[in-house]
């Protein structure tokens, strides 16, 4: 069953014949305006076949040989690229050189980096006293202490309470 | 291409050794044994002393110093022990494992003639000299010195 659509374009088209065209023609309210449609369809349909015919291409062969070229050159890429695929990877040699390259670059900042590390405080530059201790069987009454003087830059363990000994002692 | 990549590798190699050992150049550590005294006239203030001399007699309260025993020691390796000694005493010191660039790790013990009277461990800064108050000797004062030279 043809819609009214399908129909009207049968019948601008002229492609309805004997009791379908008898029926569309029928169905139709206002046949003058109607057929006055058709002409001006059939018109345009001229005009548009006169104005829009594809021109013959005046350089075909070239344009084919420029086609192609065009598809070798992309096929020809294409293999390259997945040849190349495989290739990704440096070769050894090239590694080396980079990784050797680097490391030295790394080497010589580091170097220069704890080299120009100054220490901070003051106190990393003075001696230290990290434990002591006096045998108290020797010397019970022994006590130590520890300070340092900033200004002499010196350390010291400052022991009293060791058993005094005679002048004889100082002998070299 | 073989050589250079060799070449380079070396100098990369050198180059880490270089950051990674520490410098190691030989420094002498003086280890003194010293009578603090004091005196009408006092003597001369041994050389080894000079530097220190004001900061001596301020701590201490003496304006004489003479050196009854000392030693010198070079640190090539920073593992090394030596001794100082006077007639009655004796100073051993042991450098230990550990030394950095700031100073050496020390033993010390401090003996009089056979006994230990005093044993500590320090750390003995390139800056910064040690000194230890021994025990009182006559009029006078055992100091134990050392300094990195």
């Amino acid at each position: 069953m043809k819609t009214f659509e399908e129909k009207w374009t049968a019948w601008i088209d002229g492609e309805l014949t004997g009791a379908e065209l008898a029926e569309f023609e029928a169905s139709l309210p206002d046949k003058a305006a109607a057929e006055a449609e058709k002409r001006e369809a059939k018109k345009l349909g001229t005009f548009l076949k006169e104005h829009l015919e594809c021109h013959a291409m005046g350089n075909e062969e070239f344009f084919h040989h420029q086609l192609r070229e065009r598809i070798t050159a992309d096929a020809d890429g294409t293999r390259r690229e997945s040849a190349g695929s495989g290739r990704v990877w440096w070769p050894i040699g090239r590694l080396v050189w980079v990784g050797a390259t680097a490391l030295a670059l790394f080497s010589v900042c580091t170097f220069f980096v704890i080299r120009e590390k100054a220490p901070t405080d003051q106190s990393q530059y003075l001696s230290q006293i990290l434990n002591a201790r006096v045998d108290p069987a020797v010397s019970p009454n022994a006590t130590i202490s520890m300070f340092e003087s900033k200004e002499g830059k010196v350390t010291v363990l400052w022991v009293d309470g060791l058993q005094s000994l005679p002048s004889e002692y100082a002998s070299k | 291409m073989q050589r250079r990549s060799i070449l380079l590798l070396s100098l990369a190699l050198g180059l880490m050794l270089g950051v990674t050992v520490p410098a190691r150049g030989s420094q002498t550590v003086w280890s003194g044994l010293v009578i603090a005294s004091n005196a009408a006239q006092p003597e001369e203030t041994p050389i080894e002393l000079k530097r220190l001399e004001g900061t001596l007699k301020e701590l201490f309260g003496y304006n004489q110093f003479s050196v009854i025993g000392q030693s010198k020691k070079a640190l090539v390796t920073g593992s090394e022990d030596w001794m100082a000694q006077s007639k009655y005493f004796s100073l051993h010191v042991d450098s230990k494992e550990g030394n950095d660039k700031t100073g050496y790790r020390l033993d010390l013990k401090l003996y009089q003639e056979k006994s230990l009277l005093l044993e500590t461990e320090a750390k003995l800064s390139k800056e910064s000299p040690l000194i230890i108050r021994g025990p009182q000797v006559g009029d006078g004062q055992l100091l134990l010195l050392l300094v990195v030279q």
